[in-house]
């Protein structure tokens, strides 16, 4: 019993492959040279912080089940550390362009960079 | 062979990938919440071709379940399982088209991106924030990869028990 592709193998990989194209690009942002980060804790934006005009290091602890602290410099942002067991939100590591994310699934926290504030249309549908 | 003895050392089959999978530092290479192997996929088609729809639901629910007991938490099972039953119903379908228009690649990936979808829909709503759909397309796209290397272990697995004549093929 020999591994012979069919034809169909290769229209699904072809249309996952363009399903992924297609949303990274529906999701970039124009960089309009504002950026915000919007620091979203239980689907609540906790807090917003402007990027491109900050000129010092701020930080935001979160409590919750595992709590941690987030860092934000001029132009980026990042998770400085967490108590959650997977670590994936502090090795994700520095986050700067329009659209990106940085989540932490245990806590359910995640800090997004949008291009306007999110008073604009940019607001992301809460799903509460 | 009974068929629930096979379920019962199937399940188990199963979770011992899944603690494989869990040791395995996926996370570490690609920082991406919920990206791995998805070696257990492995053991649910081989449920599906060869013990029906049925078998391989319990096989899959009945995983997700002792992981989360042994080694997981509550809401990495809910996001397991939401991949899980997704990635079992759309290879059900595929499965339709089985050696006519597809062969177990096109069916593991296919499953490897629902199980993605099912996963980033269950974040979703746990994050109550559709944001992390950005991790979609690395997932989706991860998961070709991951999918075309399990259906190559699927085919070896099929081959192998194939030839002990042990179980049958479902035709």
């Amino acid at each position: 019993m020999r591994l012979r592709p069919r034809p169909g193998d290769f229209f699904i990989i072809l249309i996952i492959a363009f399903a992924a194209v297609v949303l990274i690009f529906s999701m970039k942002q124009a960089d309009s040279g504002e950026k915000t980060a919007l620091i979203i804790h239980n689907g609540v934006v906790v807090k917003e912080i402007r990027l491109d005009t900050l000129n010092h290091t701020e930080t935001y602890e979160y409590g919750g089940e595992y709590p941690g602290v987030i860092e934000a410099e001029k132009g980026r942002i990042r998770f400085r550390e967490a108590s959650c067991p997977d670590q994936v939100c502090v090795r994700t590591g520095w986050i700067s362009e329009n659209g990106q994310i940085a989540v932490c699934l245990p806590e359910k926290i995640m800090i997004k960079i949008v291009g306007k504030e999110s008073s604009g249309e940019d607001t992301d549908i809460l799903l509460r | 062979m009974k068929k629930i003895a096979l379920n019962g050392i199937l399940i188990s089959l199963a979770l011992v990938l899944s603690y494989i999978e869990s040791l395995f530092p996926t996370g570490l290479i690609i920082p991406v919440p919920g990206i791995k192997l998805g070696l257990a996929n492995i053991v649910t088609m081989f449920a599906l071709f060869y013990l029906g729809f049925n078998s391989a639901f319990t096989i899959s629910v009945l995983r997700c379940l002792l992981a989360a007991l042994l080694f997981g938490g509550f809401s990495s099972m809910l996001y397991s399982l939401s991949g899980a039953l997704l990635a079992l119903l759309v290879m059900q379908l595929l499965k339709l088209g089985y050696d006519r228009l597809f062969s177990l690649l096109g069916i593991s990936v296919g499953g490897a991106a629902a199980h993605n979808t099912g996963q980033i829909l269950m974040a979703s709503l746990m994050m109550r924030n559709t944001a992390i759909f950005a991790y979609l397309p690395v997932l989706l796209l991860a998961g070709i990869v991951m999918g075309l290397i399990t259906a190559i272990a699927a085919q070896y697995l099929f081959y192998l028990v194939d030839k002990t004549g042990v179980v049958k093929h479902l035709s």
